[in-house]
């Protein structure tokens, strides 16, 4: 018996300290850390961050873009497993938008969380000293320009509801700020990284910013994002201004500028806003509207192409594609001349100096086989003239309902059914309050 | 035969009676035989005060060898009272009568890592799965649908109809949020892997979004049922901490102990069996009649509106008009399954071998499951005091599980049909070229031609044990029992999606290849001494250390653009590969003393320390205890003579644990490239580097008591179980650029009661019925909860969603009540109760059968939104409502301020499984020993008022969220035909 009892506790006791001994941390085995990038990031880290930053603002875009689209009537967006699209984003049955529902949560979520790489790049660049200053600049530079685009698109969905500006610390965010004070936080945002970007060097590789992947480029980029936030500001001469140091140009090409990629490669991303012509089921396609309103003769009807056969769903009807995103690997704009030619147009027009304005818009116009403005030459008349431009021009990349409700004239988007809405703005989603 | 009985019978009779074995033996034969003179097999004879023993045959007969001296031998089975029979010198030969036990005192159940107690000195009541219950009423498809109705305490949710299983196990509650809510499952001492390993569904249907390959939606089968009914012998379960406290860091979601079949000492027998059966679905919802006015209003377009009308009227007078839910869910499966076992052995090695393959097709074409398994298993006693032995199982398994569920592609084959109406051409032209179907994103029956998802597993499961007596003294023994195993697969999913279907005209066919290799070990190391002082006491001390080890890795390539007829990766134009791994070590050390006062008082204490490589701090253990008494008054001398014959007051606690995820202290940053630049973006998870593990505190009380000389016992049982901290993906306000953060959020508390009868209610030459009746019901609720409640785990508010809160029930369903949001039901059932009965005619026929009646419980319903939705509803154009529109357009028009016609009763009443079957008494050749044939129906009958496929489903799969139904492949029923045959 006492022979057994040492056993026991002989055995036990080595096993005990073989235990103690041979604790298991195996660390996280399937991608890196925060830490990680915290603690002196090498020059190829930082550019992980910077690659998942541009990448991920591609993340919901597409569902950004039928948020906009859809309440801004400019489509619809039909799904035999989604009936959201056309219940609650075009207010049918007298319903509301919900604080709880994809169509504002999934972009909201997407859009915070690049801008949580650009601040997690910037404490990565400050705590890095394997990096010059000048590099440093440019990495800051860049992550201010994109957190302040994000936030610009969050704030499109929830204006007067306002967003957080201040998220660095998860646990323990800045307050919701209104409409006014957040734009003016976006355009500070803007102007720090201007001034970052002046004397940067880029040290990093960008997908879709050809042409604009240097300092110099990065700053005509930040300042095109400047001019589109001071016009939503009502601030004309700085848009002007704005526009004077990006890559404006009234005889440039309209399509130049900076986009969102895609490619098949590996862990890339495909065009979510792609849907082949003729689809049933999934399918995106235009107002009616957007036909029925077009001049005759312009060319941006192929935007809108006709289907073979009518897609309908719950009470909505059309015979025409979106056709904007013409394949997989077609790119998507950010930001690109035609709209910087009419963010001109509509400053000048402000400003009142309507010749300018009509140059401008004359532009656009014959960029798309339309003859000149025959218009009144009023403030009022071009103003209309600019916002068709405007919703024409910038089909489907966003602008149309929120151009409108800049203007106070949601009223004048068509409703489809009786108990349809038009809405104003997204409730702030539920993860907020 | 459990096989820790004779180890058990052993070791309880050393500690009885004095050693006195002696040099000369001698041959006993004998049979046994129950009250109404059939042979009882699997008896466990032994010789007293050795751990000589044997087990009877299929004939009731058995051969044992008895040490001269030895003074009588005890009997012991499973449902039946136990014997102890003392040996006159030279018996040779002896007949034995067992009486029934219906109240099964005598059942010995574990109560540790390495000791077992009586029912009758049990402090918890643990429930038992015999052999028969689980394989030989109307067998499931698999293992985790053969337990469904058969545990009580128990909520058990089927995930699908689909074939391969899957489904979740809740015992007394939901125990965990986002933490594991599903049991361990131990076989034979080996800790077995049940992860949900997703094929990459997500890559097509986009059920989730975000661009992840996978999602909790897509539906694969659980890995328990891999394991074959049949083998199995019985199945314990321990249900919740105060029972299973000394499983320590697994336990807190219970503890199913599977034993599998063992040797029997004797003439070798062998049975052949062969089921062959059907399956079809239990129910099918119709589909709306179109009319030319009906088929005209699916659009609002004129011109479209006069199109559809037009194309109904063409199909209509060319009699093309079809039922395609029935073309799709209306086929009836074969189904057959042949098993080979054999067993037998001498006085030192017993063994266990059998071969089984079953091959069902399911309701959809392409679709079915295959399992080929075999299992040997040895015992062997290398001399008195050495035994080991070596279960081992290899599994090949393969489930073709079609598409179903919720997706946002309009893909799977239930959110197609539910946009397509009768009158659409889907069917392939003479060359096989399927049309587009116009109405939804994809052609089904196309899908379901050219489609495939394929889950296959190759398993090996392989456990021993080892018991050596250390030492061995009139008051005291001391043995060493060591117990581990190792559970490896392979598997294999194979998700292919041609170029050529409708859905794929943008990827120009997909195929998603997934390779998961899963590697789980776990040993337990234990020390036992037994001392018995005196007639009245006895004393178990026992104390160990435990290790489980699981290394899991999964690789998924998605790849799109393939080259027509091709499903190898390569054959692309396009890759994205995923890889998941995660690894895991958990360390315990236990204590546990257990004491028998007179037979008739047992008093428990343990303590266990846990720690896991998945804490926050890994090098910390955490302490569990737990202590039970049970008192029988019986027992004691108290109210003998009185109206009972056995009455026990029993109480227990325990705690036990759940470690974090894997991951979850981690913020990691996951790849997102673009334009093949490497990119690293934060992870929507925030991780919490300080986690720890939700701790369990569960109290039980009960009252066990039979009645008329055991022929009516009956089990009350109150228990209250507390979740402290427990861990939950909290969501953050997404603005902090994370969506969700682990964390330990609140505590939540569950509280029930089970009633079990079992009573012999006709016991006669004849005929003999048994029969037993379960209730049990939980109520769960949040004491604590430390972050905003936020709809999760659905489809949010205004579709019905659930939402933990603080002072609610934990799995109450939440949504729009036309005035706001506001509590719409619950999916915890209010009560649930069973019955099995086995009714036996003059010992050769046996009717066998199982009610399940679930009362209450909600399901958030949209499987009849997506068909209203799609305007094919079979009630689309009643007019039962106040506007005296079409039902199907008033339900669409509640969409936004109601969310109570989602939010639905899914109770149900039951005919599981019946099973009728019939011994031949005449055997034609002499070499046959038996013959027997039955037929049996699962899931024939059921009465519910809920408007789907079934009231058992889960587009979430297991997990928390149970119960949300979204065009599920359509549960089953199933009638069988068995054969087998002795020799």
């Amino acid at each position: 018996m006492k022979k057994v009892i040492h056993i026991f506790f002989t055995v036990l006791l080595a096993n005990i300290l073989l235990l103690s001994s041979c604790k298991k941390d195996y660390g996280n085995l399937n991608s890196p850390t925060v830490e990680q990038f915290l603690n002196n990031a090498t020059k190829s880290e930082l550019n992980n961050l910077v690659s998942g930053a541009e990448s991920g603002m591609r993340n919901n875009i597409a569902l950004y873009l039928d948020d906009v689209g859809t309440i801004g009537r400019e489509g619809y967006r039909f799904s035999g497993s989604e009936p959201r699209y056309v219940t609650d984003l075009l207010g049918a049955n007298e319903g509301g938008l919900s604080n709880s529902n994809f169509y504002i949560t999934n972009p909201w979520a997407s859009r915070y969380r690049v801008v949580k790489n650009c601040n997690i790049l910037l404490q990565a660049v400050n705590n890095s000293s394997l990096i010059t200053a000048a590099e440093k600049a440019g990495y800051a530079g860049f992550a201010k320009t994109i957190k302040a685009y994000q936030l610009l698109l969050n704030l499109n969905l929830t204006d007067s509801n306002g967003i957080r500006i201040d998220v660095a610390d998860p646990d323990n965010l800045g307050p919701i700020v209104n409409r006014n004070d957040a734009l003016a936080a976006i355009a500070a945002l803007l102007d720090e990284a201007k001034a970052d970007l002046s004397g940067a060097s880029v040290a990093f590789p960008l997908a879709g910013f050809a042409g604009f992947s240097d300092a110099g480029g990065l700053l005509k980029v930040n300042r095109a994002l400047a001019a589109r936030v001071a016009v939503y500001r009502q601030q004309w001469d700085e848009a002007l201004a704005s526009l004077n140091a990006s890559f404006f140009s009234l005889d440039g090409a309209f399509a130049t500028g900076v986009n969102h990629v895609f490619s098949t490669g590996s862990g890339d991303q495909l065009n979510p806003a792609f849907i082949p012509q003729n689809q049933t089921g999934e399918v995106r396609v235009a107002h009616p509207s957007y036909a029925a309103d077009i001049e005759a003769g312009d060319d941006r009807i192929g935007k809108a192409t006709l289907r073979n056969a009518n897609a309908s769903l719950n009470g909505l009807s059309s015979n025409r594609d979106v056709w904007v995103y013409t394949s997989a690997t077609g790119s998507m704009p950010i930001i690109r001349n035609e709209e910087l030619i009419l963010i001109y147009a509509e400053a000048n027009i402000q400003k009142n100096n309507l010749a300018d304005a009509v140059t401008a818009i004359n532009v656009i116009r014959k960029g798309h086989k339309l003859n000149d403005y025959a218009g009144a030459v009023t403030q009022a008349a071009l103003i209309t003239e600019m916002l068709k431009q405007r919703r024409y021009s910038l089909f489907y990349e966003g602008h149309r309902w929120i151009d409108m409700r800049r203007y106070n004239r949601l009223n004048q988007l068509p409703l489809d059914r009786p108990a349809d809405d038009t809405w104003t703005k997204f409730p702030l989603p539920v993860s907020e309050n | 035969m459990r096989k820790c009985k004779p180890i058990v019978m052993c070791l309880l009779w050393l500690l009885v009676m004095p050693l006195a074995l002696l040099a000369q033996s001698r041959v006993i034969t004998g049979k046994i035989t129950d009250a109404t003179g059939g042979p009882v097999a699997g008896v466990t004879i032994m010789v007293k005060q050795s751990n000589l023993g044997t087990i009877s045959d299929a004939d009731g007969k058995f051969t044992l060898t008895v040490p001269a001296g030895a003074t009588g031998i005890t009997v012991n089975a499973t449902g039946y009272k136990s014997q102890n029979i003392s040996l006159e010198a030279g018996t040779a030969a002896l007949d034995i009568k067992l009486e029934e036990d219906a109240a099964r005192l005598d059942e010995v159940v574990v109560t540790g890592l390495a000791t077992s107690v009586k029912r009758r000195n049990l402090a918890n009541t643990v429930a038992t799965i015999s052999s028969k219950q689980l394989s030989g009423i109307a067998p499931a498809q698999t293992l985790d649908g053969a337990l469904s109705g058969k545990i009580p305490g128990a909520f058990i949710n089927s995930n699908s109809g689909a074939p391969g299983g899957g489904s979740s196990v809740k015992l007394r509650g939901v125990t965990s949020v986002y933490g594991n809510t599903q049991p361990l499952y131990v076989v034979d001492g080996v800790f077995i892997d049940n992860t949900a390993t997703s094929a990459g569904l997500n890559a097509v249907t986009v059920a989730a979004s975000g661009g992840a390959a996978t999602s909790n939606q897509d539906n694969p089968s659980s890995r328990v049922s891999d394991i074959r009914a049949e083998d199995i012998e019985n199945i314990e379960i321990l249900k919740g901490a105060s029972a299973a406290a000394i499983y320590g860091s697994k336990a807190s979601a219970g503890v199913i102990i599977i034993t599998t079949k063992k040797g029997r000492q004797g003439k070798t027998s062998i049975t052949v069996s062969q089921d062959l059966g059907q399956i079809r679905a239990r129910k099918l919802l119709g589909v709306r009649e179109f009319t030319a006015d009906r088929a005209a209003s699916l659009s609002s377009d004129p011109a479209t509106s006069e199109a559809l009308k037009q194309q109904f009227i063409d199909a209509q007078s060319a009699g093309r008009i079809y039922d395609y839910e029935k073309e799709i869910y209306g086929n009836t499966g074969f189904a057959r399954n042949t098993i080979l076992s054999m067993s037998g052995g001498g006085e030192k090695t017993g063994f266990y071998f059998s071969v089984s393959s079953k091959k069902e097709n399911g309701i959809v074409k392409n679709t079915g499951y295959s399992n080929t398994s075999v299992r040997l298993n040895v015992d062997h006693r290398i001399n008195d005091n050495i035994k080991i032995g070596i279960s081992s199982n290899y599994i090949n398994s393969s489930a073709d599980r079609g598409l179903s569920g919720n997706d946002n592609a309009g893909v799977s084959l239930g959110i197609a049909l539910s946009s397509t109406p009768s009158f659409a051409e889907l069917h392939p032209d003479k060359d096989g070229n399927y049309p587009n179907n116009n109405f939804a994103a994809s052609n089904p029956l196309q899908t379901i031609a050219l489609m495939r998802n394929n889950e296959s597993v190759n398993r090996f499961i392989t456990g021993a044990n080892i018991d050596i007596t250390l030492q061995k003294g009139s008051k005291s023994n001391t043995r060493f029992i060591g117990k581990g195993g190792v559970d490896f697969y392979n598997l294999q999913t194979n998700a292919l999606f041609p170029g050529t279907l409708q859905f794929q005209a943008v990827n120009k066919g997909t195929s998603i290849q997934g390779f998961t290799k899963n590697l789980n070990t776990n040993y337990i190391l234990s020390l036992v001494n037994a001392f018995t002082p005196s007639d009245k006491l006895s004393l178990t001390t026992s104390a160990g250390i435990t290790q489980e080890r699981g290394d899991y890795n999964n690789l998924l390539n998605v790849a799109t653009q393939i080259i027509s007829g091709q499903s190898n990766v390569d054959q692309a134009g396009s890759l994205t590969a995923t890889q998941f791994r995660t690894k895991y070590q958990n360390d315990g050390i236990f204590v546990q003393e257990e004491a028998t006062i007179a037979d008739a008082v047992t008093l428990t204490a343990g303590m266990r320390f846990d720690r896991s490589s998945n804490n926050g701090d890994v090098k910390k253990y955490y302490a569990y205890p737990k202590a039970a008494v049970s008192w029988n008054l019986t027992r004691m001398g108290f109210l003998q003579n009185s109206f009972f014959d056995n009455l026990k007051l029993r109480a227990a606690y325990g705690e036990a644990t759940n470690v974090p995820a894997y991951g979850s202290k981690f913020t990691s940053a996951v790849v997102s490239n673009i334009a093949g630049y490497p990119g690293s973006i934060i992870n929507i998870q925030k991780g919490d580097p300080s986690i720890r593990p939700e701790r369990q505190k569960e109290f039980e009380a009960g009252l066990d008591f039979s009645v008329l000389k055991g022929r009516i016992g009956f089990e009350f049982t109150y228990y209250t179980k507390k979740i402290n901290d427990f861990l939950m993906l909290g969501s953050l306000p997404a603005s902090s650029g994370f969506s969700t953060k682990w964390l330990n959020a609140g505590d939540l508390r569950n509280r029930g009661i089970e009633i079990g009868v079992n009573a012999r209610i006709i016991q006669s030459r004849t005929i003999s019925w048994n029969s037993s009746v379960n209730f049990w019901r939980n109520r769960s609720l949040v004491t604590r909860f430390v972050i905003p409640p936020i709809p999760q785990g659905s489809f949010g508010y205004v579709l019905g969603s659930f939402q933990v809160e603080q002072g609610k029930p934990a799995t109450q369903i939440v949504g729009l009540n036309g005035m706001g949001v506001g509590v719409l039901g619950d999916a915890e059932p209010r009560f649930q109760m069973s019955t099995y009965n086995e009714i036996t005619f003059r010992n050769r026929l046996s009717l066998r059968f199982l009610m399940h009646w679930k009362k209450g419980g909600q399901n958030v319903n949209l499987t009849s939104l997506q068909n209203d939705f799609g305007g094919t509803s079979a009630d689309f154009d009643q007019v039962t409502n106040k506007l005296g529109v079409p039902d199907g357009i008033y339900r669409i028009m509640q969409v936004g301020t109601t969310a109570d016609q989602f939010v639905k009763d899914a109770s149900y009443l039951r005919l599981r499984e019946i099973g009728l079957y019939y011994s031949i008494p005449k055997m034609p050749v002499n070499f046959v020993k038996g013959i027997r044939v039955g037929i049996s129906l699962n899931n024939y009958l059921t009465i519910t008022k809920y408007k789907s496929y079934d009231p058992e489903v889960s587009n979430f799969g297991t997990g928390f969220s149970t119960g949300v139904d979204v065009l599920p492949y359509p549960a089953t029923k199933r009638a069988d035909f068995h054969l087998s045959f002795d020799f």
